[in-house]
Order: structure tokens, then sequence, then C-alpha cells
């Protein structure tokens, strides 16, 4: 058991006035201190490499994207957000996505598709915002999950350091 | 300029004072937004127009098209005119505020206010009175327990504050020897030791705490008490109902700022500028009453709610006393010939 011995008010306490005054002064003074409100759409958050925003797909400098359909992230994906439909290419790497639809309802920006992908085809954009008016429009396929190397290539080198740490110093690139 | 009848000089009169009321109590909800943002390190409403000065506009469009329930089992009579009955009273009050000195207006002589009654301060409270009825019936009629102990709590916390306030205003009615507002702010006219807050601090003070309980602000607000009451009497009412009793408690804030400024401020009197013209008075006017608006509102997002067997402790045992003294002490100096 614990008591608690409440301290007796003053005389000025009692009175409320004067500690009114002081409460009073305090929220006068808040008025003009610095804001901490973030004008969202305008003042958008800041994003870094760090980020884990929606994942993407590379498009290499020859303009095709380096996935061959191997399905490591759709058995990756805890939410079963991606669709991969496979399918033969004349390319050197033989196959490719007819299909590569990702449901970003469902999505839960976790990253497992960026650490499974052996082929360094899907990585973890900055983008963030997610509207539409319908879910059917927020089902991406292939043209919408499209990015330049350019716009994704410091969250490639950044992933790509992390992953330095753990290969095997002969297999380091 | 062509001369109009005196009547209808008094219907624009009428018309331009109550049209500023209103846009006073619209932009106050602006206002209580924007202040309490400020006091919280956030900027408040900034979208609709610039620095979102629309805001009440857009918020009275959407109170317009909101859908209007009225509960099971109201009294759908009652239930209906309660808000507007709540709101009356305050918009009636500022009939006889005397804003400004006489003018000159399409070629007749006339006061800047709707009327000029001799026994204003009298109306002014009579008419206040009644404002407890709309939220009475507000609460009873939505037959719902949290508005009905919202209303009762509203009511006995009126009457126990009402006669404080009656009693500090009595103080300066001595002082003036006049009922009439118009002859109160004059007396005070001649020099800023004159005005009221310096002859009787004690009544002021009184009556600027009576004045949060009349509207039933923080701390005074039992009738709403959000924690345990829900929304207090207006827990059942939506859309434009909702409103208008909102719209009422800001109109009512309004005039009780009005009052204040009249009765201890002198009206629109400005030191050291004995013959000010009327739109210099109107303008001085203006800024003492949103200097009181001010404070009710940096009030509201200061202080905790009381207790409510505090709040009657003190509107009983503290303010009716002291509003009593302070009447004798007035008498008593102003027999002993001090003020």
């Amino acid at each position: 058991m614990v008591i608690v011995k409440r301290r007796e008010l003053t005389l000025a306490e009692r009175l409320y006035l004067p500690e009114i005054g002081r409460a009073l002064a305090l929220s006068l003074r808040a008025m003009f201190r610095k804001r901490v409100t973030r004008q969202y759409p305008e003042e958008p958050l800041p994003t870094n490499e760090v980020t884990r925003g929606q994942p993407r797909l590379v498009v290499k400098d020859d303009g095709n994207i380096a996935c061959v359909s191997c399905g490591m992230c759709e058995v990756a994906c805890p939410a079963y957000a991606i669709t991969i439909d496979g399918g033969e290419t004349d390319r050197a790497i033989e196959r490719e996505p007819k299909r590569f639809d990702i449901d970003m309802l469902r999505c839960i920006l976790c990253g497992f598709c960026e650490e499974a992908c052996p082929k360094d085809a899907i990585y973890m954009s900055d983008e963030l915002e997610l509207a539409d008016f319908s879910r059917q429009a927020l089902v991406y396929d292939i043209e919408k999950l499209k990015r330049p190397r350019s716009a994704l290539q410091k969250r490639i080198d950044y992933v790509n350091k992390l992953n330095d740490r753990w290969r095997k110093p002969s297999s380091t690139r | 300029m062509p001369e109009l009848p005196l009547w209808l000089v008094w219907v624009i009169k009428a018309a331009v004072i109550y049209g500023a009321l209103l846009s006073v109590a619209g932009l106050m909800s602006l206002a209580e937004r924007k202040v309490s943002a400020w006091m919280q390190y956030r900027i408040g409403p900034n979208r609709v127009g610039p620095f979102g000065l629309l805001q009440p506009l857009a918020d009275g469009v959407k109170f317009m098209f909101k859908e209007e329930l009225v509960p099971a089992g109201a009294n759908p009579f009652l239930f209906r005119i309660a808000p507007a009955l709540a709101a009356l009273p305050a918009m009636l009050a500022v009939a006889v505020i005397p804003f400004a000195g006489e003018i000159e207006l399409f070629g007749q002589r006339t006061t800047l206010s709707v009327t000029d009654l001799p026994i204003s301060s009298l109306y002014v409270l009579a008419v206040g009175g009644l404002g407890i009825y709309g939220i009475i019936l507000g609460g009873w009629s939505s037959n719902s327990k949290y508005s009905l102990l919202g209303s009762l709590r509203a009511s006995a916390q009126m009457v126990s504050y009402e006669l404080s306030l009656i009693l500090s205003i009595l103080a300066v009615v001595a002082l003036s020897g006049s009922l009439d507002l118009r002859v109160i702010a004059d007396a005070q006219q001649a020099d800023a030791a004159l005005w009221n807050i310096a002859r009787a601090p004690l009544a002021f003070l009184l009556f600027v705490v009576c004045m949060f309980a009349e509207t039933n602000r923080h701390p005074f607000d039992f009738a709403e008490s959000e924690p345990e009451l829900v929304g207090g009497f207006h827990t059942e009412y939506s859309a434009m109902r909702f409103a208008l009793f909102f719209l009422g408690e800001y109109c009512a804030m309004t005039v009780m700022s009005c009052l204040a400024t009249v009765l201890f401020l002198a009206g629109g009197a400005i030191p050291f500028w004995p013959d000010a013209p009327w739109w210099a008075e109107l303008a001085s006017f203006l800024v003492k009453m949103s200097a009181f608006l001010f404070l009710y509102l940096w009030v509201r997002w200061t202080l905790p709610r009381f207790r409510f067997d505090q709040l009657m402790r003190l509107g009983w045992k503290v303010l009716l006393p002291l509003a009593l003294f302070n009447l004798f002490a007035t008498a008593a100096l102003m027999a002993a010939g001090v003020l």
C-alpha cells in the first residue's frame, strides 16, 4: 500500500487567479513558438534510400526489365500481392513475365520481394502515396511498375551495400 | 445624398448590426480553431480561402446539406424550436449595445445602435436570462439522458452565476447613476481614470468570471462536458440546428464582450482623444470587444474544466458574497465621496 501525501495548496493556489494567470501566460507564449505542422501535400515527408516504399521493377539501360519470372518474389510475398505469369522470349534470358501484377492494396511494403529477387529486378522505391477511385486501379501491372534505373539507383546501391555484409568476400562485386 | 425616412434608417441600422453580429459569430468559429491551433503549436484551418477565412462559409454550407435527425421519442416541436430559442436571446440583446456616438446617416442624425432604451442594461439581462430556455428545452426534448443532464447542469449554473453577474453590473449602474448603457459608457468618456475597470476593479473581475459561466464557456462548460456527457444538451442534434446552438453561443459571447466593453472600458472611448470621430470610436469599440473575445478563446484553450460541485461552491460561496460585498463597498465609498 502506498500512502500518497497530498500537498496542501497555498493560499495563492486556492485563490485560482494567480495560477490562472500563469497558465494564461504559458499558453500565450505557446502561440509564438515554432509550428510543428507539416503542410503535407505541399511539404512531403523527406525520403531517402532507406525509405521502403512501394516495390517497382527496374528498367535496365536496354529498355527491358531483368525479371525472368522465376516466381521467387511471388513465393516470398507474405501478403500474396504478387501474381506472375511466365512466358518465353527470344532474348538471351529466355524467360520473361507475360504478366506481373502487384496488388498495391495487399502489399505491406515489407521488402521481401526485393530480398528474394535473384536478378536484381525488383526494388523498393521511395513512392508512398497510394490513392485512386477503384480497387482495380490499384492492381499495378508491368507498365505501371516500371521505373528507370536512375530513379532507383540510390536504393540499389544501398541494398547491395547491405548485402555485401554477409556475402563471402570472394563473391563481392 | 437623398434624405431617407427615419424608419428606413432604422431598418438599415438593424440589418447592418445584425449582419455584423452574425459575421463575428461566424468568424469566431474560425478564430476558435485558429487560436486553439496556435496554442498547440499547430497552424489551424488554412485551406479554404486565404488563412482559412472562408472556412465558416464552408462549414455553413456543410451544415445546410447534412441530414437532420430527430431521435425516437423526442418531442418534435420542442426539439425543433429549441436551437432557435437558444440563439435568439443573444441576437436580441445586441440591439441596445451602443457601438458609437451619433452619426449622420442618409440625412438623419442617429446613434450607432439598433435602439436606445433608457433601461437597456436591464433589457440585456432580461433577454439574456431567456437563453437558458433553449438549452433546457433542447436537452429535455431530446429524450436522452446525456442531453437532459447537460441541460440541467447548464440551467443550474446559469441561474447561480446570473446573480453575481447582475450584482456586479449593479455596482457599475450605481457608479453611473443610470441603467442606460449609453449613459454608462458616456459617463466614463472623459478620462481613462473614470473607466469602470479602474473605479470598480472587483466588479470587473466578477463580471469577467460570470461572463464565462453565463455563456457556458470553459472552464464552466458543464452543459457540454464531453468526457462525461458526450455532448451535453446538443448530443442529439445534427445539421443546421446543431450549428444554431453554436451560433447562439458565439453570439452570446460577442454580446457579453460588447457588454463588458461598455460597462467597464467606456465603450468606444479613446484615452487622450476626447472628441474622436464616430469611426474611430467604432474601431476602438471593436478592438476592445475583440480583446474580450480573445480572452474567451485564450481561457478555453488553457484551463481545464471545473468539477461540478466546485463550480457550485465557487458560484454560491465565493462569487455571490464577493459581489454583495462589492456592491456594498461601492455604495459605501460613494456615500463617503471617494468614488
